[in-house]
This record gives C-alpha cells, structure tokens and sequence, in this order.
C-alpha cells in the first residue's frame, strides 16, 4: 500500500472515530448542540472521505457495486497493511 | 487510614458530568485512543 493510499485510509479511520466518539458523547448528552453539529459534520466528511478512497482504490464493505473485475479481494487485509 | 476529600461521602460513586468544549484532531485522537483531552488517562509502562 502506498503512502497516498494509506493517507487516505487512516482518514476515513480518523473521522469514522471521530464521530463515534461523539456518537457516544450525544448518548448522555442528547441535548449539546455543539457536539451534534460536530457529529453531524464528521460524519459527512467521513462519508466523502470513504467515496474518495472508493473511487481510486477499490470498496470498504462488500456491499458495494465495485468495477470489473471484483475488487473485494484485490485489496491487502486490514491485517497485512503497515500503518507506519 | 484513608483521607476524607473535597466533603466526598464515603461508599458513594462520582461521575463528574463531561462538558464538551475541546477535542483533538480526528487523527490525534485516533492514536491516543479519544478524542476528548479530559478522558485521556494512558497507562505509563512500568518494569516489574
């Protein structure tokens, strides 16, 4: 995996946590209204994040219409990518 | 002996509300695991 890929990824992993983080915080704190628009705003750029490494390496989740030929497999595993 | 603080009943268990108004950056937080800088508490290594 090269180093723009991995950019790329560790994006969509930073604002996935991001939003999950405040995912948790808005569990007992339904009523802030800075940590919603937070949420609200990572997850959106979590969503372009995922589109923009979709569109140049292949999908995230099996379920998704992936070009020819299938690109599930063409991937390294989660476990086989040097995050250094 | 223990030390009775900050007029805290014994037997009793605190959770300070969390107020949000800092975070780090979504990767900062990433590798420290939280985004929030008062929630981050990490364990120091130690020999034994």
């Amino acid at each position: 995996m090269d180093r723009e890929q991995l950019a790329l990824l560790k994006e969509v992993m930073a604002l996935d946590f991001k939003a999950l983080e405040l995912q948790l915080y808005l569990d007992t704190h339904p009523n802030d209204q800075r940590a919603l628009r937070d949420h609200n705003l990572a997850c959106q750029e979590a969503k372009a994040a995922k589109e923009n490494y979709q569109r140049c390496y292949g999908p995230f989740m099996p379920c998704e219409a992936t070009g020819f030929p299938w690109q599930w497999i063409s991937d390294p595993w989660p476990w086989e990518i040097c995050y250094e | 002996m223990y030390e009775v603080s900050q007029n805290l009943r014994l037997a009793r268990a605190y959770v300070p509300f969390q107020i949000y108004n800092q975070s780090w950056e979504p990767l900062e937080g990433l590798m420290r695991g939280t985004i929030f800088p008062e929630l981050y508490f990490p364990y120091r290594k130690r020999e034994y």
